[in-house]
């Protein structure tokens, strides 16, 4: 007589067992760990040059080859480079033109959003085909009548004019995350809500605006970008100093006969940190699955 | 408390009608049942009745109040949703307390932003904190109060959308086929809940489904639609006793009700050249009828001399306690079955087992007493309708 070994008994629950994705499957973990180290090494290389660019002498960068160190003395000199402009000043300006546009952008996102998800009328295809009129034609070629407007608004010279006009950019695509992310939730949690008590707007706040969390996310770092890097409006609108945001301002360093590289590239570091600290900020929220288990599944 | 009248509610979707011409009244404390197949209009009976749907044309009543423009909530209706229809991002015990939180708002607090805080101050209240609590016990959902929809079971799910339901103590509760989407063991267990709850608040119960067993086991009333058309409104026994027309002897019942058709001459009915008595209470005229026999009014012989008609053994259904006999009556008799009867055989309901075979020859015996008579043309009943109930009338048909 044989005896049948009996299988081997599982020690974990299902749930937590290690499962293998379909593609991991041929990869050992140090060959995955140094696969990930080239891409952290290839994407960040660019931010360690600008540092070592910023710490290098001019002499290094325009005569001999550039080391590979950088010169972390000269980490005491970098005050003074950045100190011959008021690049705290641009920085706030920055912060607040890429704010405001979020801001603005985003609270116009989900209303139009919602009415395009969720609203039957007339003429709904042209909305939401006009909303990327402005995405269709160069900012260039729209700078001039906007600028013809701003001026007989008084709107020129000032950073509300400033966001209104970046809101006109970057809102259009933050309305179309936005409605994908509604149209994918179920309709019935909507009724549900309206049999609870809420009105539209509470529907709206209460409800939706937490389940489509990550969309906004995703949207408001799209706008803050746009915000933070915009140029060419900030340049043609706003003659005075004081007021440039910091992507003027750091264009200011470039001089017609000479650019101090290193002075630049300080400059650039400060100029990235806020926007690196609000994406970490927000990268958090931008999961996905939130709405599993709302209906049925 | 409220009494439901609907009258003359019509429903229009462009150019299709789904709900034609309906008008009914509703008790308070019944559990009326909406009962019909996929696009017979019941849900969206279900829906203008709450509100989330406005009627193409007639009128809602509450409490003799025409509530046409009336918005959900002020209809102080509950509605529970075939997909639960929870908020993804809130523990159970929010969810539960959601409803509660809301009724406390003031105008202001509706401003974005002031909600959230809203929500969470008075969703953390201490009589509401009480009332979530009893509520959950009362559901057996205190071990999941923390956790969110997505970490619950569809029957967990929708035991909350019903403490949703019914920690607002509204007038009416709406149903829209809460259990459809439950495996057979929780929807039994879960029907036997709902019932309890309708008992326990004997508050109205509105309850949309397509599953007749749900039907006949928990309702008061049942209303049948089809294509948008009362086909009858009567008690469950009345429904399956005496089916108005022969779309609800078929619909209800399973298998449905036999449906053969006879020939009267002077005011004996004859199937399949068996002569039957004159039927009790129901005037037939000469000429052609349809007769109708549920399966457990039939019995099965296997002595072919016996008086019946002459059939053959086709299909044995063993189902435990009883056995389902399919039997192909003798083609010489000239017997049409009525149209789509299941696989063309007449269908007997047999307590315990059978001894017969398949292929074995049989004699099918009618209890002729418990047989209904369609109109062969109209398919209407030709036996009067007794009153339904004091209260619920219906007032059109079709």
């Amino acid at each position: 007589m044989t005896t049948q070994e009996a299988p081997p008994i599982a020690r974990t629950a299902p749930h937590k067992r290690r499962l293998k994705a379909p593609g991991n499957r041929n990869f050992s973990k140090p060959v995955r760990f140094i696969m990930l180290a080239a891409l952290v090494l290839f994407s960040g290389f660019p931010l360690y040059w600008m540092l070592n660019t910023a710490l290098s002498q001019d002499s290094e960068l325009y005569g001999q080859a550039q080391g590979w160190w950088p010169h972390w003395e000269r980490l005491a000199d970098f005050g003074d480079v950045i100190g011959s402009v008021p690049i705290f000043k641009w920085l706030t300006n920055s912060m607040v033109i890429a704010g405001g546009t979020t801001l603005l952008s985003l609270i116009f996102a989900v209303l139009a959003g919602y009415a395009l998800s969720r609203f039957k009328f007339h003429g709904k295809g042209a909305a939401g085909f006009l909303l990327f009129a402005t995405q269709m034609l160069p900012e260039a070629l729209l700078v001039v009548p906007i600028y013809a407007l701003f001026a007989s608004l008084g709107l020129l010279n000032g950073m509300g004019g400033l966001i209104l006009a970046n809101v006109a950019f970057t809102m259009p695509v933050s309305v179309w995350i936005i409605k994908g992310a509604i149209d994918a939730i179920p309709y019935e949690i909507e009724e549900a809500a309206a049999v609870d008590g809420c009105p539209r707007v509470t529907i709206l706040s209460l409800v939706l605006t937490p389940l489509i969390l990550p969309s906004i996310a995703a949207a408001a770092v799209i706008n803050f970008f746009d915000g933070w890097n915009e140029f060419l409006l900030a340049k043609t609108f706003i003659a005075e100093r004081d007021l440039w945001p910091a992507s003027v301002g750091l264009a200011s360093f470039v001089g017609q006969y000479l650019t101090s590289l290193n002075s630049v590239m300080a400059a650039a570091l400060l100029f990235t940190l806020p926007a690196l600290i609000f994406f970490l900020l927000v990268q958090r929220r931008i999961v996905s699955g939130l709405t599993a288990g709302s209906v049925k599944g | 408390m409220a009494k439901l009248s609907l009258r003359n509610i019509s429903k229009r979707f462009g150019d299709t009608r789904v709900i034609h011409d309906f008008s009914a009244d509703v008790d308070n404390g019944e559990f009326l049942v909406l009962l019909g197949a996929s696009g017979s209009g019941k849900s969206t009976l279900l829906r203008i009745i709450a509100g989330l749907t406005d009627a193409s044309a007639g009128d809602v009543i509450f409490d003799n109040l025409r509530v046409n423009r009336q918005s959900p909530r002020e209809r102080d209706v509950a509605f529970v949703f075939q997909s639960y229809a929870l908020y993804p991002h809130l523990t159970v015990r929010e969810n539960i307390a959601f409803p509660l939180a809301l009724d406390r708002f003031k105008a202001w607090h509706h401003i974005p932003g002031i909600s959230t805080f809203a929500r969470r101050i008075f969703g953390s209240s201490k009589d509401v904190v009480k009332q979530v609590a009893d509520v959950s016990s009362m559901l057996e959902l205190d071990e999941y109060a923390n956790r969110k929809p997505g970490g619950l079971s569809g029957g967990q799910r929708q035991r909350v959308a019903l403490a949703r339901a019914l920690i607002r103590n509204p007038s009416m509760f709406l149903l829209d086929e809460p259990l459809s989407n439950l495996d057979a063991k929780l929807r039994a267990e879960l029907r036997g809940e709902i019932v309890r709850l309708h008992r326990l608040t004997g508050k109205t119960f509105i309850y949309v489904t397509h599953d007749q067993v749900e039907a006949m086991t928990m309702a008061t009333q049942i209303v049948i639609l089809h294509n948008g058309i009362v086909q009858q409104h009567a008690t469950p026994q009345e429904i399956y006793e005496r089916p108005a027309n022969t779309y609800v002897a078929r619909f209800i019942g399973s298998p449905p009700m036999n449906l053969m058709n006879a020939t009267v001459t002077e005011g004996l009915p004859t199937v399949g050249g068996l002569r039957l008595p004159a039927p009790e209470g129901v005037r037939i005229g000469n000429g052609a009828v349809t007769l109708g026999l549920r399966p457990e009014h039939l019995s099965l012989s296997g002595d072919t001399s016996e008086d019946g008609l002459p059939a053959t053994v086709r299909r044995i259904e063993d189902l435990g306690a009883d056995t389902l006999i399919g039997v192909q009556p003798g083609q010489d008799l000239g017997l049409k079955l009525w149209e789509l009867n299941q696989d063309e055989l007449i269908w007997i309901r047999q307590a315990g087992q059978t001894r017969l075979m398949v292929g074995d020859p049989c004699t099918v015996k009618l209890q002729d007493r418990l047989a209904s008579y369609f109109d062969s043309e109209t398919g209407l009943n030709l036996a009067p309708a007794k009153e339904i109930s004091a209260a619920g009338m219906l007032s059109s048909l079709g």
